[in-house]
């Protein structure tokens, strides 16, 4: 593959990759017959983000400039940091950069990038290529029944009312206005923190659907980044999204060129608020809620895909809700550290309790919830505590694939 | 106990704005005293238990607000206290110099709040926007309502005007950078010298022609630290050796619109900066002197 960026667009395509280093250490490049694909995932696989530029983004473009008899399309993964680097500076970067070469070989192993700047200055990166795979996080965009175009500022505006320290946000979406809230964690005292909440109407908004009333919550860091994006490029944000638990899915594009894709995992609502409200409902309607949510995850399950390449193993739970971790042993390298597993143990150990926690409560309706450490066990454990955390994200993770395949 | 308030000016607004965030730059708790008369902002030193305040800062409700309410304690104790920490008031209400009203009432929601709503017209179409901050604070107890009087001062030997703020400051904090105490010396004659002194160098500054307020005699000068300046007579001349961090960050009030500034001085004890506005505020800011 070998594409020419010219110098006003190199300014995107660097304000796209300062974005995506917001939310990931890793960048996945592919490149089709007709566009290339950049793509990020956090490491806590919560939010993931991907930008395609059409062919017309470019000057020239070959796909096919190695002429290789593979129509897959090439695929490769680099380090952000090296990416970052080559975009150093991406306000300026139009006024120095007349023209960008990106070269891809399938059979090398550095990607090229090679700046043509002014007074025939000529840079070139040689980013080494971590792997030759692509990631992709399925999800749906189109069919959700929320939906609200947002001109870039009011959000980031909104959003000026919120402390530097807050973490997540709350949407609170209902047809007359969207709430936004700071989400506060039950675990940090609450006499600490403020609490803040901004109330939009719908009349400032492009477009306002909300077809479904629902409460989300997400991380405010990667939602800051998208937000800045949309407006260093100045164009309007698109918000999809269904309810709580689904990816909340932001999309900016210019209608020709680019599109950026931006998915939010979103996590359920206080979860103490949940827990009084369940200890009140009957035991049928507990059984059934459970079957239901054992449905649901089934049939969430497929709701994330994995490409052919299994960078994102079966064990994925990005956007899934996974209620209660199976008791199964994922087999683990003979040279594991012990140390490592004590650590499961006990995770294991605290989802148990948790569970048993549960079916006490189903008993009986009224005993009061297990005295639990608030302060040390929430810290270290904090992760077990949240509602879709999969404790197999920390198991599956694999930091070195086996040399051999057996 | 009950309070409730509103704010639809914009000058005051802003002007709270300002006092609010100065006051988070001097200290990170504060006390909000309310009383039927007047708001009171307390600061008290963090480190040294119940000490008598170091800043004292009253705004006279009636030129505030347009509506305010509060029914305190008791009917013997008419005043709430509130210990708040000021960064959190502040930063909430950095979005007050472009909004169009302020609500603040004390709620309980979980624990005691303040809660602030703050409407404000939106930068991209004619909707209002509406903004709710809960600030948690704690009630202060009445047994411990005495540790935020009034201070009592001792009568100052010299009250001077000082130099407009913006000048002093940049003086102090370059000389911050060289030393950590500066002298501050007040002559009955207008002038007003700082001076600092290090090992390679003394440093001194001097504004001349300010409007002596009040001079309370001669002072009489003991040792050998005040060198005699020849063709001036020590006994006008009062001096005070303080930290000079204090004094910078008292300084920072000049974002405050005010209309006179006074300095007093109790000879070798204490240095009052006091602070005046035009709708009557008035911020009071007690450093004491360090004698060797």
């Amino acid at each position: 593959m070998k594409c020419h960026v010219p110098g006003a667009n190199v300014k995107v395509l660097g304000r796209t990759v300062h974005a995506l280093a917001r939310f990931g250490d890793e960048l996945y490049l592919e490149s089709l017959a007709d566009c290339i694909l950049l793509r990020t995932l956090n490491a806590a696989e919560s939010a993931y983000a991907m930008v395609k530029f059409n062919k017309n983004f470019f000057s020239y473009f070959n796909y096919n400039y190695y002429s290789t008899d593979d129509n897959e399309g090439l695929k490769c993964k680099i380090s952000m940091k090296s990416a970052l680097n080559t975009f150093k500076s991406p306000t300026h970067m139009d006024k120095q950069v007349e023209n960008l070469e990106i070269k891809l070989d399938a059979e090398a192993c550095k990607l090229i990038f090679q700046l043509k700047c002014k007074h025939g200055i000529v840079k070139t990166h040689y980013v080494s290529i971590l792997d030759s795979k692509a990631m992709q996080a399925v999800y749906t965009k189109d069919s959700v029944p929320n939906r609200i175009t947002s001109p870039q500022r009011i959000l980031s505006e909104a959003l000026s009312n919120f402390q530097q320290s807050d973490d997540q946000v709350t949407l609170e979406a209902t047809e007359q206005s969207l709430v936004l809230r700071n989400y506060v964690d039950l675990n940090i005292e609450f006499t600490k923190v403020i609490r803040s909440q901004i109330t939009l109407k719908p009349a400032e908004f492009d477009s306002y659907t909300i077809g479904e009333e629902t409460t989300i919550t997400f991380t405010l860091k990667e939602f800051k980044a998208l937000l800045g994006f949309a407006e260093a490029l100045n164009l309007p944000l698109q918000l999809h999204f269904e309810t709580t638990g689904r990816p909340a899915v932001f999309i900016v594009h210019n209608g020709s060129t680019f599109e950026a894709h931006f998915v939010l995992a979103t996590s359920k609502p206080d979860s103490a608020t949940q827990a009084t409200s369940t200890q009140n409902t009957t035991k049928a309607e507990r059984s059934k809620r459970k079957d239901k949510s054992v449905q649901d995850s089934v049939r969430k399950k497929p709701h994330l895909e994995t490409d052919t390449s299994k960078c994102l193993d079966e064990d994925s739970h990005l956007f899934n809700f996974i209620d209660i971790p199976e008791d199964e042993n994922i087999p683990t390298e003979n040279g594991n550290d012990t140390k490592l597993n004590n650590v499961r143990n006990t995770i294991d150990d605290i989802n148990c309790v948790d569970i048993t926690n549960n079916s006490q409560a189903m008993d009986c309706d009224n005993i009061p919830p297990s005295p639990t450490s608030k302060k040390i066990i929430k810290s270290i454990f904090k992760r077990c505590f949240e509602s879709t955390f999969d404790p197999r994200a920390i198991q599956g993770v694999v930091l070195v694939e086996n040399s051999d395949s057996e | 106990m009950k309070f409730r308030c509103v704010m639809i000016d914009a000058g005051p607004m802003r002007e709270f704005s300002n006092i609010v965030a100065t006051i988070s730059k001097l200290s990170k708790e504060c006390v909000l005293r309310v009383t039927a008369e007047q708001l009171y902002f307390i600061v008290c030193d963090e480190n040294n238990g119940p000490t008598p305040p170091v800043l004292w800062c009253e705004i006279p409700q009636a030129l505030f607000f347009s509506e305010y309410q509060m029914v305190g304690l008791d009917d013997e104790h008419k005043d709430i206290y509130l210990e708040v920490i000021s960064v959190n008031l502040a930063k909430s209400l950095v979005t007050l110099k472009s909004a169009k009203s302020l609500k603040m009432k004390l709620t309980k929601k979980q624990c005691p709040c303040i809660t602030l709503e703050i409407e404000s017209p939106s930068a991209t179409s004619q909707q209002m926007r509406h903004v709710t901050h809960d600030i948690p604070v704690i009630v202060i107890p009445r047994m411990r309502w005495s540790e935020f009087n009034e201070p009592k001062i001792p009568y100052p030997d010299i009250s001077i005007e000082l130099p407009p703020l913006k000048q002093l400051r940049t003086t102090i904090d370059r000389m911050r950078a060289m030393a950590s105490e500066v002298v501050i010396r007040a002559s009955a004659e207008g002038r007003l010298t700082l001076q600092i002194r290090t090992d390679m160098a003394k440093v001194s500054t001097r504004f001349k022609g300010l409007t002596v307020e009040a001079f309370g005699g001669p002072i009489e000068h003991s040792d050998s630290e005040t060198e005699t300046q020849i063709n001036e007579d020590m006994s006008r001349i009062c001096t005070c050796r303080v930290d000079a961090k204090k004094f910078s960050l008292f300084l920072s009030a000049d974002q405050i619109a005010h209309n006179r500034t006074v300095c007093s001085v109790v000879h070798k004890k204490l240095v009052i900066l006091c602070l005046q506005t035009q709708e009557n505020v008035k911020i009071q800011c007690f450093i004491s002197g360090i004698v060797y």
